[in-house]
């Protein structure tokens, strides 16, 4: 993965977070303040202005400046936790131009710990965490027995959408949806469902950069012809 | 203790802590007793109205009459009857919600909650349950009980709901001591990310602590750059105020003189 394939993940979670706006916002409505798609939305617009202002940048930067740009722009629990966690991803990419799967899952494993450094939430607490920890843990899975890039981002994607399935029926320990104690039970929880968009969104990069490398190959194979 | 008492208490927090409807077959589960035991409980219970059954399914659920018993509970509190019109005037000066809470066990239970006043939408947290240690309102009466009390709650459990909430009981001891010594308590993301509070403890004719008023919202508000001063005087006036309703002397409430 380059820097373009992270501005263009980015880029996909933005558009999703713009057509999820509402439905975050209904499922935070349950057990929240009802600001988490609009928290969301906003902070991913203002990244995305910060984003098409940097020049060229490596992959880790973009995601400092993600980071930084959600932890300022952010309100409620969404800002430090979402900022702190593409913010430990890009320290753990440092200043490489691209990186590969292996790196890719080092990242991953920072803005988990990150998370939960500063939400000190474990699985099962009806959080981000648990799309966030079951996606991980099955793309690396998917790694070490053999997988590729592709199929290790499709195996996250899957797990962070099943986990986030799965928060329904918890009653939450973690966050303001555990003042309401067994009320919480019964909906789901809209942080697990931010972060397995973003899965989503990780796979479709993905995807269209293979594709896209296929194709400027096949050219380039071509025009050498 | 009447034991059939117990048991149908025991099967109100069941209902209590579940979505879903239950049946007698799963309630009996979740209780440990016979299913004829739990349907005559069920009987008797629906006979006052505590619960409900669904027609279609023949599933349990609570009922009406103790929504009634909640409100009762929170219209006969003296403390949630005073604070009324102080919370208000709380919210509308700092621009931000206030929780009034009392301790009840190792956690702060809120009998008021007066939503930010910007028209945005907020979840009532009337009888939610916060452990002391993690919130401003908890750690506000905490500072002011008696030593005994104080040292039978330092040495209970302290979970940690985030990663900044103090677990540790030199932690908690220094942190009530700048309870008192500033006449306020602040919490700093130590419940939930993001979200602050700033509270003073109520106390009563004797001067013992009854409860706390506070702000809680974004942390960018309340602790700009430190806790913001003009929060801090209101939340004090206000503590002021309706302790003094309640009884307190000029001089016999402790944070009385900040």
């Amino acid at each position: 993965m380059d820097a373009a394939c992270v501005r263009s993940w980015l880029g996909g979670v933005a558009a999703r977070l713009e057509a999820e706006r509402d439905f975050l916002t209904q499922l935070d409505a349950a057990i929240g303040d009802a600001d988490h798609g609009i928290n969301m939305h906003r902070g991913f617009a203002a990244v995305m202005r910060k984003l098409a202002a940097v020049g060229p940048a490596t992959p880790g930067q973009l995601l400092r400046v993600t980071g930084r740009t959600f932890v300022s722009t952010v309100g409620g629990a969404a800002g430090p936790l979402y900022g702190t966690a593409f913010l430990q991803a890009g320290e753990t990419l440092g200043d490489e131009g691209s990186f590969g799967p292996r790196r890719l899952l080092e990242a991953l494993r920072a803005s988990l710990d990150g998370v939960q450094r500063v939400g000190a939430a474990s699985e099962g607490d009806k959080t981000m965490v648990d799309a966030l920890a079951p996606g991980l843990a099955a793309y690396e899975l998917e790694l070490r027995t053999g997988g590729s890039l592709e199929t290790a981002v499709r195996a996250g994607r899957e797990a962070a959408a099943e986990g986030t399935r799965a928060t329904v029926p918890m009653q939450a320990r973690k966050g303001r949806a555990s003042y309401l104690g067994p009320r919480s039970v019964g909906h789901q929880d809209p942080g697990a469902t931010s972060t397995a968009l973003m899965f989503a969104a990780l796979e479709q990069a993905v995807l269209a950069d293979r594709s896209q490398r296929f194709a400027t190959g096949s050219r380039t194979r071509a025009s050498r012809r | 203790m009447i034991q059939s008492v117990g048991r149908a208490a025991r099967i109100l927090k069941a209902l209590g802590s579940e979505s879903a409807r239950l049946g007698v077959t799963e309630l009996a589960e979740r209780v440990g007793l016979a299913k004829a035991t739990v349907y005559g409980l069920l009987r008797t219970l629906e006979a006052h109205q505590f619960v409900q059954q669904d027609l279609e399914t023949g599933k349990y659920r609570l009922g009406p009459a103790l929504l009634q018993l909640g409100n009762a509970f929170l219209d006969h509190h003296e403390l949630r009857a005073r604070s009324l019109l102080w919370a208000d005037a709380l919210a509308a000066r700092a621009r931000e919600a206030v929780h009034v809470g009392v301790l009840y066990g190792p956690n702060v239970l809120l009998v008021h909650h007066v939503f930010r006043p910007d028209h945005s939408v907020q979840i009532l947290l009337v009888g939610a349950s916060i452990p002391w240690h993690a919130c401003a309102l908890g750690k506000a009466i905490v500072a002011y009980l008696e030593p005994a009390q104080r040292r039978e709650l330092l040495a209970g459990p302290l979970p940690r709901l985030t990663g900044r909430t103090l677990t540790t009981r030199q932690a908690l001891l220094s942190e009530l001591d700048r309870v008192v010594a500033g006449g306020v308590a602040v919490e700093d993301q130590e419940a939930i990310v993001g979200e602050a509070g700033l509270a003073a403890p109520l106390f009563d004719n004797r001067g013992a602590v009854v409860g706390a008023i506070g702000l809680a919202g974004p942390v960018e508000h309340l602790l700009p750059d430190g806790p913001a001063a003009e929060a801090v005087a209101a939340v004090k006036q206000a503590a002021r105020g309706l302790s003094r309703e309640l009884g307190a002397g000029r001089l016999s409430a402790p944070g009385a003189g900040a």
